[in-house]
């Protein structure tokens, strides 16, 4: 219990730190790597409320995959002589703030709205193969048929819809068959 | 105290702890052999005698190739950023020790107790592999942009392009092991090829899947012929190209622990893990002998095949090995629904 604890502690503060990071770091880069190492600790918590898969499926796909790709495009791209700066556009900065200040009330509304009943108690009991991914995968192939097959769908729409991109931006079919003949 | 108390859950915290000092120390020590043996075997695989000067028959190398490493100046290049240099040798040692602990060398209870012979057994079994397999990517990228050098970040764009490539290979190879086992966790996918149950090694049902597995591996590795990150003729050495003393000693230390982690996970799903004639207390032999094997197979693919070129490893990848492990996940999928 008191290894939870301070496990939970660490997760925490290495989140927040993680997504202040994200958004006061003047180079790109390590904002990017803030943000891995906001998803990881965000894998920790998932850890200690039992949800095993999630936090596996976490790291494998958010920091594992995701962020892969932002670190490729900002290590190539992202030129730490021209750091991020605030735009000076004054209708963003103008609603900036406004934005930030309607989240943050709305999370304030929804997490003091539950009354911060689950404080006092131990968390509900729950067994031991609740987060597993067997418990996972039959509740996608049974209650969440739907949307798990709909998302499957969009995921396979958008994978076609990147080879047809690459493949017309390329334009060089001929290349890529020796001895084919360009149409 | 909480710790000597005779609460059960303290019991078992102790026991993984002692567990995973155990696991670590090993590996340690497995480390330097290995590397002897490599260079004995290649020296041989190449008609010359390997090292012979240290000690008799040059047993003591590696301990010459420590102390020199220990012994090296760690240089760091002006344009670097030093602490992240001095972070990325560190994130490829923890993700490749870490994968250690879920790799079985015993059933629960083999010698005597409950006690198990693995570091954890987690229903997730494989996707921890895969977590600290796609976070040693970190390490190489950390390692090649910290340095502030190009060839150290051409090399370190290369290792991710790699792994990223096969990992998806490597997955999906894995999947049809854990179809035929209906598990993710490594014990039960031993448990599974043991005599209980159908009692065949997975080698035979999922050779396909072994094959992409071991091909894979060795991409994922970055060993010979996939060690393009480190491609000494156009990169100097890739991301550790500034990196030197005991810091480039770790890279190179991680390295050869994803050798043995490989090996592990290749010999827990396909080659039937502890299970070996002989009692149950020998399960930890025929695990080791069969991870044996494995090692001395990665050397000698390294004495026998040459690198491959860029576009042949991206070729290999995408379009060799991916659809032909989603065929293999197919075909199992039908067959097991089927029988």
């Amino acid at each position: 219990m008191l290894f939870e604890q301070i496990l939970f502690f660490i997760a925490g503060f290495g989140a927040i730190a993680g997504a202040l990071g994200v958004a006061m770091l003047r180079n790109p880069f390590f904002s990017v790597l803030a943000l891995v190492s906001h998803l990881i600790a965000l894998a920790v918590l998932f850890l200690l409320l039992r949800a095993d898969f999630l936090a596996a499926a976490q790291v494998v796909v958010y920091a594992g995959a995701v962020m892969v790709l932002y670190v490729f495009v900002v290590a190539y791209v992202g030129d730490s002589d021209a750091p991020l700066r605030a735009t000076d556009d004054g209708l963003v900065k103008a609603f900036g703030p406004l934005a930030a200040l309607a989240i943050f009330l709305e999370i304030t509304f929804a997490v003091v709205g539950s009354s911060l009943s689950g404080l006092g108690g131990r968390g509900p009991d729950v067994d031991a193969r609740y987060g597993s991914p067997e418990a996972i995968g039959d509740l996608l192939l049974t209650k969440f048929l739907l949307p798990f097959e709909a998302a499957s769908f969009l995921l396979l729409l958008a994978a076609v819809g990147a080879v047809v991109l690459a493949r017309k931006r390329r334009g060089l079919e001929d290349l890529d068959a020796p001895g084919g003949v360009a149409g | 105290m909480v710790l000597l108390g005779a609460d059960p859950v303290v019991e078992t915290t102790l026991v993984q702890i002692v567990k995973a000092i155990v696991i670590f120390a090993v590996i340690l020590q497995v480390v330097p052999v290995i590397l002897l043996l490599e260079r004995k075997l290649l020296g041989r695989f190449q008609q010359r005698y390997g090292p012979n000067r240290v000690g008799p028959k040059g047993a003591l190398q590696p301990f010459a190739d420590v102390l020199k490493l220990l012994s090296k100046e760690s240089s760091t290049p002006t344009t670097a950023v030093p602490w992240m240099m001095a972070i990325a040798p560190v994130i490829s040692i923890v993700t490749a020790v870490a994968t250690l602990a879920i790799i079985p060398f015993g059933p629960q209870g083999a010698w005597g107790g409950d006690l198990g012979l693995y570091g954890i057994d987690v229903p997730i079994g494989l996707l921890y592999f895969f977590a600290f397999g796609s976070l040693a990517f970190y390490a190489f990228v950390l390692g090649g942009w910290a340095s502030g050098s190009k060839y150290s970040f051409l090399g370190a764009m290369r290792s991710a392009a790699q792994l990223i490539s096969y990992e998806v290979a490597i997955g999906l190879s894995l999947l049809g092991v854990a179809m035929m086992a209906g598990s993710l966790s490594l014990v039960d996918i031993v448990e599974a090829q043991g005599s209980a149950g159908k009692g065949i090694w997975f080698v035979v049902p999922q050779f396909v899947g072994f094959i992409i597995f071991m091909v894979a591996g060795f991409a994922e590795s970055s060993r010979p012929p996939f060690d393009l990150p480190e491609s000494d003729a156009e990169l100097v050495a890739g991301y550790n190209t500034e990196y030197s003393g005991m810091r480039f000693g770790s890279f190179f230390m991680a390295e050869y622990i994803e050798v043995i982690v490989i090996s592990g996970v290749a010999t827990a799903c396909f080659l039937g893990g502890w299970h070996g004639p002989g009692p149950e207390a020998l399960a930890p032999l025929w695990v080791v002998l069969k991870m044996f094997a494995f090692v001395l197979f990665f050397i000698w693919i390294r004495a026998t095949l040459p690198r491959l070129r860029y576009d042949q490893l991206m070729f290999l990848g995408w379009k060799v090995l991916l659809p032909l492990a989603t065929l293999n996940v197919l075909v199992t999928a039908i067959l097991l629904v089927v029988t």
